[in-house]
Protein backbone atom coordinates (compact mmCIF):
# COMPACT_ATOMS: atom_id res chain seq x y z
CA UNK A 1 0.00 0.00 0.00
CA UNK A 2 1.81 3.32 -1.14
CA UNK A 3 1.30 6.21 0.82
CA UNK A 4 -1.35 8.19 -1.22
CA UNK A 5 -3.69 4.78 -0.88
CA UNK A 6 -2.89 5.92 3.09
CA UNK A 7 -3.75 8.86 3.34
CA UNK A 8 -7.08 9.00 1.32
CA UNK A 9 -8.19 5.93 2.95
CA UNK A 10 -8.96 4.31 0.04
CA UNK A 11 -9.25 0.83 0.89
CA UNK A 12 -11.59 2.06 4.04
CA UNK A 13 -13.83 3.89 0.97
CA UNK A 14 -13.93 0.99 -0.92
CA UNK A 15 -15.33 -1.16 1.83
CA UNK A 16 -18.10 1.88 2.26
CA UNK A 17 -18.95 1.89 -0.88
CA UNK A 18 -19.58 -1.74 -0.67
CA UNK A 19 -22.24 -1.78 1.83
CA UNK A 20 -23.63 1.51 0.54
CA UNK A 21 -24.25 -0.87 -2.81
CA UNK A 22 -25.54 -2.96 -0.49
CA UNK A 23 -27.71 -0.95 1.23
CA UNK A 24 -29.22 0.42 -2.15
CA UNK A 25 -29.81 -2.21 -4.76
CA UNK A 26 -29.60 -5.38 -3.32
CA UNK A 27 -33.13 -7.39 -1.69
CA UNK A 28 -32.77 -9.06 1.77
CA UNK A 29 -32.56 -12.85 1.25
CA UNK A 30 -34.11 -13.82 4.16
CA UNK A 31 -36.83 -16.41 4.30
CA UNK A 32 -40.43 -14.99 5.87
CA UNK A 33 -41.37 -18.38 5.81
CA UNK A 34 -44.78 -19.30 7.43
CA UNK A 35 -45.94 -15.55 6.22
CA UNK A 36 -44.76 -14.59 3.18
CA UNK A 37 -42.85 -17.45 1.69
CA UNK A 38 -43.79 -20.91 0.76
CA UNK A 39 -40.90 -23.65 0.91
CA UNK A 40 -41.06 -26.45 -1.32
CA UNK A 41 -38.68 -29.60 -0.42
CA UNK A 42 -36.90 -30.98 -2.72
CA UNK A 43 -38.25 -34.26 -4.34
CA UNK A 44 -37.36 -37.01 -1.91
CA UNK A 45 -37.18 -35.20 1.02
CA UNK A 46 -38.07 -37.09 3.83
CA UNK A 47 -40.64 -35.87 5.85
CA UNK A 48 -43.80 -37.43 7.60
CA UNK A 49 -44.25 -41.29 7.66
CA UNK A 50 -47.19 -42.77 5.57
CA UNK A 51 -48.30 -45.94 4.37
CA UNK A 52 -49.67 -46.15 0.68
CA UNK A 53 -53.50 -46.69 0.13
CA UNK A 54 -53.58 -49.82 -2.84
CA UNK A 55 -56.51 -47.66 -5.22
CA UNK A 56 -57.60 -51.15 -5.95
CA UNK A 57 -58.12 -52.53 -2.21
CA UNK A 58 -58.24 -49.37 -0.42
CA UNK A 59 -55.67 -50.75 2.39
CA UNK A 60 -52.65 -50.90 2.86
CA UNK A 61 -49.86 -53.07 0.59
CA UNK A 62 -47.98 -54.22 3.71
CA UNK A 63 -47.22 -57.90 3.41
CA UNK A 64 -45.76 -58.22 6.74
CA UNK A 65 -42.94 -58.98 5.72
CA UNK A 66 -41.42 -57.53 8.83
CA UNK A 67 -38.13 -55.85 6.60
CA UNK A 68 -38.95 -52.64 7.51
CA UNK A 69 -38.60 -53.13 11.42
CA UNK A 70 -35.85 -54.95 11.29
CA UNK A 71 -33.64 -52.46 9.30
CA UNK A 72 -34.57 -49.56 11.32
CA UNK A 73 -31.91 -48.55 13.37
CA UNK A 74 -33.99 -46.81 16.24
CA UNK A 75 -36.27 -49.35 16.27
CA UNK A 76 -39.32 -47.49 15.67
CA UNK A 77 -41.87 -49.50 13.96
CA UNK A 78 -43.83 -52.03 15.44
CA UNK A 79 -45.51 -54.67 13.47
CA UNK A 80 -48.39 -57.49 14.43
CA UNK A 81 -49.81 -59.49 12.51
CA UNK A 82 -51.95 -62.79 11.94
CA UNK A 83 -51.51 -65.36 9.40
CA UNK A 84 -54.67 -66.18 7.01
CA UNK A 85 -55.04 -70.34 8.23
CA UNK A 86 -56.48 -71.01 4.70
CA UNK A 87 -54.66 -68.76 2.26
CA UNK A 88 -51.24 -68.68 4.00
CA UNK A 89 -50.89 -65.08 3.66
CA UNK A 90 -49.44 -62.52 6.74
CA UNK A 91 -52.33 -59.92 7.59
CA UNK A 92 -50.90 -57.07 9.46
CA UNK A 93 -53.16 -56.34 12.92
CA UNK A 94 -51.15 -53.53 13.90
CA UNK A 95 -49.07 -51.26 12.37
CA UNK A 96 -47.06 -48.20 14.46
CA UNK A 97 -44.05 -45.77 13.75
CA UNK A 98 -43.12 -43.88 16.71
CA UNK A 99 -42.48 -40.66 14.54
CA UNK A 100 -40.41 -39.27 17.64
CA UNK A 101 -38.00 -42.10 17.80
CA UNK A 102 -37.18 -42.12 14.02
CA UNK A 103 -34.05 -40.85 12.45
CA UNK A 104 -35.44 -40.16 8.78
CA UNK A 105 -32.81 -42.28 7.22
CA UNK A 106 -34.87 -43.82 4.83
CA UNK A 107 -34.05 -47.37 4.89
CA UNK A 108 -37.59 -48.56 5.48
CA UNK A 109 -38.50 -47.56 1.97
CA UNK A 110 -35.84 -48.95 0.10
CA UNK A 111 -35.90 -52.15 1.83
CA UNK A 112 -39.70 -52.49 1.44
CA UNK A 113 -40.18 -55.21 -1.23
CA UNK A 114 -43.23 -54.05 -2.06
CA UNK A 115 -43.62 -50.24 -1.95
CA UNK A 116 -46.22 -50.24 0.85
CA UNK A 117 -44.11 -47.49 3.06
CA UNK A 118 -43.23 -44.13 2.48
CA UNK A 119 -41.31 -40.77 4.17
CA UNK A 120 -43.37 -38.14 2.50
CA UNK A 121 -42.46 -34.88 1.27
CA UNK A 122 -44.76 -33.09 4.08
CA UNK A 123 -42.76 -31.55 6.62
CA UNK A 124 -45.52 -29.28 8.88
CA UNK A 125 -46.42 -31.75 11.44
CA UNK A 126 -45.55 -30.58 14.37
CA UNK A 127 -47.42 -31.45 17.84
CA UNK A 128 -48.14 -30.74 21.32
CA UNK A 129 -48.13 -34.09 22.55
CA UNK A 130 -46.21 -37.24 21.99
CA UNK A 131 -49.40 -39.07 21.10
CA UNK A 132 -50.33 -36.43 18.07
CA UNK A 133 -46.83 -38.02 17.02
CA UNK A 134 -47.72 -41.74 17.49
CA UNK A 135 -48.87 -43.06 14.55
CA UNK A 136 -50.98 -46.22 13.60
CA UNK A 137 -52.31 -47.78 10.83
CA UNK A 138 -55.58 -45.43 10.22
CA UNK A 139 -52.97 -42.13 10.53
CA UNK A 140 -50.59 -43.42 8.86
CA UNK A 141 -52.82 -44.02 5.68
CA UNK A 142 -54.92 -41.14 6.49
CA UNK A 143 -51.17 -39.40 5.78
CA UNK A 144 -50.52 -40.72 2.52
CA UNK A 145 -54.19 -39.23 1.70
CA UNK A 146 -53.24 -35.75 2.49
CA UNK A 147 -50.02 -36.26 1.07
CA UNK A 148 -51.17 -37.83 -2.39
CA UNK A 149 -54.23 -34.93 -2.61
CA UNK A 150 -51.02 -32.74 -2.94
CA UNK A 151 -49.32 -34.76 -5.64
CA UNK A 152 -48.81 -35.83 -9.13
CA UNK A 153 -50.02 -38.85 -10.02
CA UNK A 154 -48.57 -41.25 -10.36
CA UNK A 155 -46.30 -40.30 -7.53
CA UNK A 156 -43.02 -42.20 -7.22
CA UNK A 157 -40.64 -41.62 -4.71
CA UNK A 158 -36.68 -41.65 -4.63
CA UNK A 159 -36.02 -43.92 -2.22
CA UNK A 160 -38.46 -46.45 -3.38
CA UNK A 161 -35.76 -47.53 -6.26
CA UNK A 162 -32.63 -47.08 -4.43
CA UNK A 163 -29.69 -45.42 -6.15
CA UNK A 164 -26.34 -47.50 -5.78
CA UNK A 165 -28.29 -51.27 -6.39
CA UNK A 166 -28.41 -53.06 -10.00
CA UNK A 167 -32.09 -52.97 -10.78
CA UNK A 168 -31.75 -56.58 -11.72
CA UNK A 169 -31.47 -56.88 -7.67
CA UNK A 170 -34.15 -55.57 -6.70
CA UNK A 171 -37.55 -57.70 -5.69
CA UNK A 172 -40.19 -58.20 -8.63
CA UNK A 173 -42.64 -55.83 -7.30
CA UNK A 174 -39.97 -52.92 -6.86
CA UNK A 175 -38.71 -53.16 -10.27
CA UNK A 176 -41.44 -53.37 -12.21
CA UNK A 177 -43.05 -50.63 -9.66
CA UNK A 178 -44.20 -47.47 -12.10
CA UNK A 179 -46.03 -45.31 -9.44
CA UNK A 180 -49.02 -45.24 -7.67
CA UNK B 1 -43.02 33.46 36.47
CA UNK B 2 -42.19 35.42 34.15
CA UNK B 3 -42.21 35.24 30.52
CA UNK B 4 -38.35 34.23 30.02
CA UNK B 5 -38.25 31.57 32.49
CA UNK B 6 -41.62 29.86 30.78
CA UNK B 7 -39.84 30.41 27.56
CA UNK B 8 -36.87 28.37 28.78
CA UNK B 9 -38.46 25.77 30.20
CA UNK B 10 -40.90 25.29 27.27
CA UNK B 11 -37.75 24.89 24.60
CA UNK B 12 -36.18 22.75 27.00
CA UNK B 13 -38.90 20.20 26.95
CA UNK B 14 -39.29 20.35 23.13
CA UNK B 15 -35.07 19.84 23.06
CA UNK B 16 -35.75 17.14 25.20
CA UNK B 17 -38.41 15.48 23.27
CA UNK B 18 -36.94 16.02 19.92
CA UNK B 19 -33.60 14.54 21.31
CA UNK B 20 -35.37 11.46 22.63
CA UNK B 21 -37.50 11.01 19.98
CA UNK B 22 -34.31 11.08 17.61
CA UNK B 23 -32.49 8.74 20.02
CA UNK B 24 -35.42 5.98 20.08
CA UNK B 25 -35.62 5.97 16.13
CA UNK B 26 -31.59 6.24 15.69
CA UNK B 27 -31.62 2.99 17.53
CA UNK B 28 -34.26 1.36 15.06
CA UNK B 29 -32.71 2.91 12.23
CA UNK B 30 -29.58 1.54 13.34
CA UNK B 31 -31.10 -1.63 13.21
CA UNK B 32 -33.07 -1.36 9.92
CA UNK B 33 -29.91 0.20 8.00
CA UNK B 34 -27.32 -2.60 9.14
CA UNK B 35 -29.59 -4.97 8.44
CA UNK B 36 -30.00 -3.70 5.15
CA UNK B 37 -26.82 -3.43 4.56
CA UNK B 38 -26.34 -7.09 5.41
CA UNK B 39 -29.04 -7.90 3.10
CA UNK B 40 -31.28 -9.30 6.31
CA UNK B 41 -34.59 -7.47 6.72
CA UNK B 42 -34.08 -6.08 10.85
CA UNK B 43 -36.84 -5.88 12.69
CA UNK B 44 -40.38 -6.25 11.36
CA UNK B 45 -42.55 -7.73 13.93
CA UNK B 46 -43.57 -4.77 16.26
CA UNK B 47 -46.11 -2.54 13.95
CA UNK B 48 -45.64 -1.80 10.61
CA UNK B 49 -42.72 -2.76 9.38
CA UNK B 50 -40.87 -2.77 13.17
CA UNK B 51 -41.29 0.73 13.81
CA UNK B 52 -42.64 0.06 17.10
CA UNK B 53 -39.64 -1.70 17.85
CA UNK B 54 -37.85 1.10 20.19
CA UNK B 55 -41.44 1.37 22.33
CA UNK B 56 -40.92 -2.38 22.68
CA UNK B 57 -37.52 -2.12 23.81
CA UNK B 58 -38.26 0.50 26.06
CA UNK B 59 -41.03 -1.63 27.84
CA UNK B 60 -39.17 -4.64 27.62
CA UNK B 61 -36.35 -2.87 29.53
CA UNK B 62 -37.99 -1.11 32.18
CA UNK B 63 -39.65 -4.32 33.21
CA UNK B 64 -36.48 -6.39 33.46
CA UNK B 65 -35.40 -7.33 36.95
CA UNK B 66 -32.62 -4.60 38.17
CA UNK B 67 -29.97 -7.23 39.32
CA UNK B 68 -27.56 -5.64 41.74
CA UNK B 69 -24.58 -7.84 42.50
CA UNK B 70 -23.97 -8.34 46.39
CA UNK B 71 -20.22 -7.50 45.95
CA UNK B 72 -20.70 -4.00 44.10
CA UNK B 73 -20.04 -0.50 45.29
CA UNK B 74 -23.46 0.28 45.75
CA UNK B 75 -23.89 4.49 45.71
CA UNK B 76 -21.27 4.69 43.09
CA UNK B 77 -22.55 1.94 41.15
CA UNK B 78 -26.33 3.48 41.02
CA UNK B 79 -24.58 6.66 40.07
CA UNK B 80 -22.64 5.81 37.24
CA UNK B 81 -25.02 5.42 34.54
CA UNK B 82 -26.37 8.88 35.33
CA UNK B 83 -23.34 11.06 35.20
CA UNK B 84 -22.69 9.23 32.05
CA UNK B 85 -26.07 10.25 30.59
CA UNK B 86 -26.25 13.76 32.08
CA UNK B 87 -22.91 14.49 30.33
CA UNK B 88 -23.71 12.74 26.92
CA UNK B 89 -26.93 14.59 26.82
CA UNK B 90 -26.65 17.74 28.41
CA UNK B 91 -24.28 18.92 25.31
CA UNK B 92 -27.26 19.17 23.31
CA UNK B 93 -28.66 22.47 25.22
CA UNK B 94 -25.34 24.36 23.52
CA UNK B 95 -26.12 23.61 20.07
CA UNK B 96 -27.68 26.13 18.05
CA UNK B 97 -30.82 24.36 16.39
CA UNK B 98 -31.87 27.20 14.36
CA UNK B 99 -31.49 30.78 14.78
CA UNK B 100 -33.55 31.56 17.15
CA UNK B 101 -33.35 28.67 19.38
CA UNK B 102 -30.89 27.71 21.53
CA UNK B 103 -31.22 26.32 24.71
CA UNK B 104 -28.32 28.07 26.43
CA UNK B 105 -26.47 30.50 24.22
CA UNK B 106 -23.63 30.02 26.49
CA UNK B 107 -20.46 32.44 25.26
CA UNK B 108 -17.79 29.01 26.02
CA UNK B 109 -20.38 26.73 24.82
CA UNK B 110 -18.00 24.47 22.76
CA UNK B 111 -15.92 24.38 26.00
CA UNK B 112 -18.68 23.35 27.85
CA UNK B 113 -19.26 20.55 25.75
CA UNK B 114 -15.97 19.53 25.44
CA UNK B 115 -15.66 19.59 29.18
CA UNK B 116 -18.52 17.32 29.50
CA UNK B 117 -17.66 14.83 27.53
CA UNK B 118 -14.34 14.70 29.17
CA UNK B 119 -16.33 14.19 32.48
CA UNK B 120 -18.52 11.15 30.97
CA UNK B 121 -15.02 9.09 31.01
CA UNK B 122 -15.81 9.15 34.77
CA UNK B 123 -19.07 7.58 34.28
CA UNK B 124 -17.38 4.84 32.74
CA UNK B 125 -14.52 4.32 34.79
CA UNK B 126 -16.39 4.84 37.90
CA UNK B 127 -18.96 1.88 36.24
CA UNK B 128 -15.97 -0.42 35.88
CA UNK B 129 -14.73 0.01 39.30
CA UNK B 130 -17.82 -0.09 41.14
CA UNK B 131 -18.99 -3.35 39.15
CA UNK B 132 -16.07 -5.70 41.27
CA UNK B 133 -16.27 -7.32 37.91
CA UNK B 134 -12.85 -7.88 36.00
CA UNK B 135 -15.02 -7.51 32.73
CA UNK B 136 -16.22 -4.53 33.64
CA UNK B 137 -12.73 -3.22 34.58
CA UNK B 138 -10.92 -4.13 31.61
CA UNK B 139 -13.40 -2.32 29.60
CA UNK B 140 -13.63 0.50 31.99
CA UNK B 141 -9.52 1.07 31.45
CA UNK B 142 -9.54 0.77 28.21
CA UNK B 143 -12.50 3.20 27.64
CA UNK B 144 -11.05 5.62 29.54
CA UNK B 145 -7.71 5.66 28.39
CA UNK B 146 -9.36 5.99 24.87
CA UNK B 147 -11.95 8.59 25.64
CA UNK B 148 -8.79 10.99 27.34
CA UNK B 149 -6.42 10.21 23.97
CA UNK B 150 -9.30 10.81 21.74
CA UNK B 151 -9.98 13.90 23.46
CA UNK B 152 -6.97 15.76 22.56
CA UNK B 153 -6.98 15.12 18.98
CA UNK B 154 -10.46 16.18 18.60
CA UNK B 155 -10.04 19.31 21.24
CA UNK B 156 -7.02 20.47 18.93
CA UNK B 157 -9.11 19.90 15.62
CA UNK B 158 -11.85 21.95 17.22
CA UNK B 159 -9.78 24.80 18.18
CA UNK B 160 -8.82 25.50 14.44
CA UNK B 161 -12.35 26.35 14.03
CA UNK B 162 -12.58 28.45 17.08
CA UNK B 163 -9.53 29.83 15.59
CA UNK B 164 -11.21 30.87 12.59
CA UNK B 165 -14.54 31.90 13.89
CA UNK B 166 -12.63 34.13 17.11
CA UNK B 167 -15.29 32.90 19.15
CA UNK B 168 -16.61 29.67 21.75
CA UNK B 169 -20.02 30.61 21.71
CA UNK B 170 -21.53 27.88 18.90
CA UNK B 171 -23.87 30.47 17.55
CA UNK B 172 -21.29 32.70 16.93
CA UNK B 173 -19.24 29.99 14.77
CA UNK B 174 -21.90 29.39 12.87
CA UNK B 175 -22.47 33.64 12.08
CA UNK B 176 -18.82 33.49 11.24
CA UNK B 177 -19.15 30.44 8.84
CA UNK B 178 -21.84 32.15 7.10
CA UNK B 179 -19.90 35.40 6.36
CA UNK B 180 -16.84 33.22 4.70
CA UNK B 181 -16.77 32.86 1.10
CA UNK B 182 -17.48 28.75 1.52
CA UNK B 183 -20.40 29.35 3.77
CA UNK B 184 -19.23 26.51 5.89
CA UNK B 185 -15.59 25.68 7.34
CA UNK B 186 -15.71 21.72 5.81
CA UNK B 187 -13.84 23.41 2.79
CA UNK B 188 -10.90 25.48 4.94
CA UNK B 189 -10.44 23.07 7.27
CA UNK B 190 -11.19 19.63 6.12
CA UNK B 191 -8.00 18.55 7.84
CA UNK B 192 -9.29 19.16 11.62
CA UNK B 193 -12.75 17.74 10.14
CA UNK B 194 -11.07 14.77 9.47
CA UNK B 195 -9.53 14.59 12.89
CA UNK B 196 -13.00 15.62 14.41
CA UNK B 197 -14.76 12.71 12.50
CA UNK B 198 -12.44 10.09 13.69
CA UNK B 199 -12.13 10.81 17.01
CA UNK B 200 -15.62 11.71 18.00
CA UNK B 201 -15.78 7.74 16.35
CA UNK B 202 -13.46 6.85 19.13
CA UNK B 203 -15.19 9.25 21.81
CA UNK B 204 -18.40 7.99 21.43
CA UNK B 205 -17.24 4.28 21.65
CA UNK B 206 -18.43 3.17 18.27
CA UNK B 207 -16.86 1.06 15.72
CA UNK B 208 -14.18 1.17 14.24
CA UNK B 209 -12.91 2.08 18.12
CA UNK B 210 -15.55 0.04 19.95
CA UNK B 211 -12.48 -1.61 22.02
CA UNK B 212 -14.58 -0.97 25.70
CA UNK B 213 -17.41 -2.50 24.68
CA UNK B 214 -15.77 -5.69 22.91
CA UNK B 215 -18.67 -8.05 22.99
CA UNK B 216 -16.08 -10.71 21.61
CA UNK B 217 -13.39 -9.82 24.40
CA UNK B 218 -15.65 -8.31 26.98
CA UNK B 219 -18.82 -9.64 26.69
CA UNK B 220 -20.04 -5.83 27.05
CA UNK B 221 -17.80 -3.98 28.96
CA UNK B 222 -17.72 -1.85 31.58
CA UNK B 223 -21.74 -1.86 32.00
CA UNK B 224 -21.26 -6.22 31.80
CA UNK B 225 -23.16 -5.86 35.61
CA UNK B 226 -25.73 -3.65 34.60
CA UNK B 227 -29.27 -4.55 33.70
CA UNK B 228 -32.68 -3.71 33.18
CA UNK B 229 -33.48 0.41 33.11
CA UNK B 230 -29.40 0.86 34.23
CA UNK B 231 -28.01 -0.74 31.39
CA UNK B 232 -30.76 1.27 28.94
CA UNK B 233 -29.28 4.57 30.65
CA UNK B 234 -25.79 3.35 29.42
CA UNK B 235 -27.17 2.82 25.80
CA UNK B 236 -29.20 5.95 26.02
CA UNK B 237 -25.97 7.55 26.67
CA UNK B 238 -24.10 6.18 23.83
CA UNK B 239 -26.84 7.48 21.13
CA UNK B 240 -27.03 11.24 22.87
CA UNK B 241 -23.26 11.17 22.19
CA UNK B 242 -23.34 10.16 19.16
CA UNK B 243 -26.04 12.95 18.38
CA UNK B 244 -23.84 15.46 20.53
CA UNK B 245 -21.20 14.44 18.19
CA UNK B 246 -23.15 14.99 14.88
CA UNK B 247 -24.35 17.88 15.84
CA UNK B 248 -21.14 19.30 16.92
CA UNK B 249 -19.94 18.06 13.61
CA UNK B 250 -22.62 20.13 11.95
CA UNK B 251 -22.61 23.45 13.86
CA UNK B 252 -18.95 23.26 13.68
CA UNK B 253 -17.94 22.28 10.03
CA UNK B 254 -21.28 22.23 8.04
CA UNK B 255 -22.48 25.50 8.36
CA UNK B 256 -24.98 24.80 11.89
CA UNK B 257 -28.61 25.51 10.92
CA UNK B 258 -28.23 27.14 7.33
CA UNK B 259 -29.34 25.99 4.32
CA UNK B 260 -29.25 26.72 0.35
CA UNK B 261 -32.29 28.06 0.90
CA UNK B 262 -34.58 28.84 3.08
CA UNK B 263 -37.81 26.27 3.85
CA UNK B 264 -41.01 28.28 5.84
CA UNK B 265 -42.69 26.15 8.14
CA UNK B 266 -40.07 23.78 9.25
CA UNK B 267 -37.55 25.73 11.30
CA UNK B 268 -35.32 22.64 12.34
CA UNK B 269 -35.15 21.53 8.28
CA UNK B 270 -31.70 21.97 7.37
CA UNK B 271 -30.05 21.10 10.92
CA UNK B 272 -31.84 17.94 11.20
CA UNK B 273 -30.97 17.35 7.85
CA UNK B 274 -27.23 17.70 8.33
CA UNK B 275 -27.59 15.78 11.47
CA UNK B 276 -28.77 12.86 9.82
CA UNK B 277 -26.21 13.11 6.94
CA UNK B 278 -23.60 12.29 10.12
CA UNK B 279 -25.78 9.68 12.22
CA UNK B 280 -26.17 7.44 8.66
CA UNK B 281 -22.08 7.43 8.72
CA UNK B 282 -21.60 6.79 11.82
CA UNK B 283 -23.87 3.76 11.73
CA UNK B 284 -22.63 3.04 7.54
CA UNK B 285 -18.95 2.71 9.38
CA UNK B 286 -20.30 0.28 12.08
CA UNK B 287 -21.80 -2.00 9.17
CA UNK B 288 -18.58 -1.59 7.35
CA UNK B 289 -15.06 -1.63 9.15
CA UNK B 290 -14.00 -4.28 11.74
CA UNK B 291 -12.37 -3.18 15.17
CA UNK B 292 -9.33 -1.93 15.79
CA UNK B 293 -6.84 -3.40 17.78
CA UNK B 294 -6.05 -1.48 20.90
CA UNK B 295 -2.23 -0.47 20.11
CA UNK B 296 -3.37 0.31 16.58
CA UNK B 297 -5.93 2.87 18.27
CA UNK B 298 -3.82 3.87 20.58
CA UNK B 299 -1.10 4.48 17.66
CA UNK B 300 -3.38 6.32 15.36
CA UNK B 301 -4.81 8.48 18.26
CA UNK B 302 -1.31 9.86 19.25
CA UNK B 303 1.03 8.95 16.40
CA UNK B 304 -1.32 10.22 13.63
CA UNK B 305 -4.37 12.12 14.65
CA UNK B 306 -2.96 14.33 17.10
CA UNK B 307 0.48 15.81 15.35
CA UNK B 308 -2.12 16.07 12.45
CA UNK B 309 -4.42 18.18 14.47
CA UNK B 310 -1.05 20.42 15.67
CA UNK B 311 0.12 21.07 12.70
CA UNK B 312 -3.36 22.42 11.22
CA UNK B 313 -4.06 24.41 14.03
CA UNK B 314 -0.37 25.72 13.87
CA UNK B 315 -0.98 26.43 9.76
CA UNK B 316 -3.97 27.77 10.59
CA UNK B 317 -2.61 30.61 12.99
CA UNK B 318 -0.47 31.28 10.59
CA UNK B 319 -3.13 32.23 8.07
CA UNK B 320 -4.89 33.96 10.36
CA UNK B 321 -2.25 36.12 11.39
CA UNK B 322 -1.31 36.61 8.01
CA UNK B 323 -5.02 37.82 6.81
Amino acid sequence: MNLIQKILLLEIWKGLALTLKKLLFDRPVTIQYPEKDKVVPAPGFRGRHALVRDPQTGDTLCIACMRCARVCPSKCIYIEYEVDPETKKRKIKRYDIEALRCVYCGYCEEVCPVNALVLTEFFEYAGYSREELYFDKERLLKNWDEFIATQKRPYLNPFWKPRGIPEKYLPIKKRTFTGV
Amino acid sequence: MDFNSLWIILSALVLLLLAMFHVAYLTYAERKIIARMQQRLGPNRVGPRGLLQPIADVLKLIQKEDIIHPRVDRPIFAIAPLISLVCAASGLAFIPLWERFVLSNLNVGLLFILALSSLSAYGVILSGWASNSRYSFLGALRASAQVISYEIAMSLSLLSVVLMAGSFNLQDIVKAQLSTPYKVYLIPQIVAFFVFMVSALAETNRVPFDLPEAETELVAGYFTEYSGIRFAIFYLAEYFGMIVMSALAVTCFLGGYAGPFEIPGLPFFWFLIKIYAFLFFYIWVRATLPRYRYDQLMGLGWKVLIPLSLLNLLVTAFIKLLI
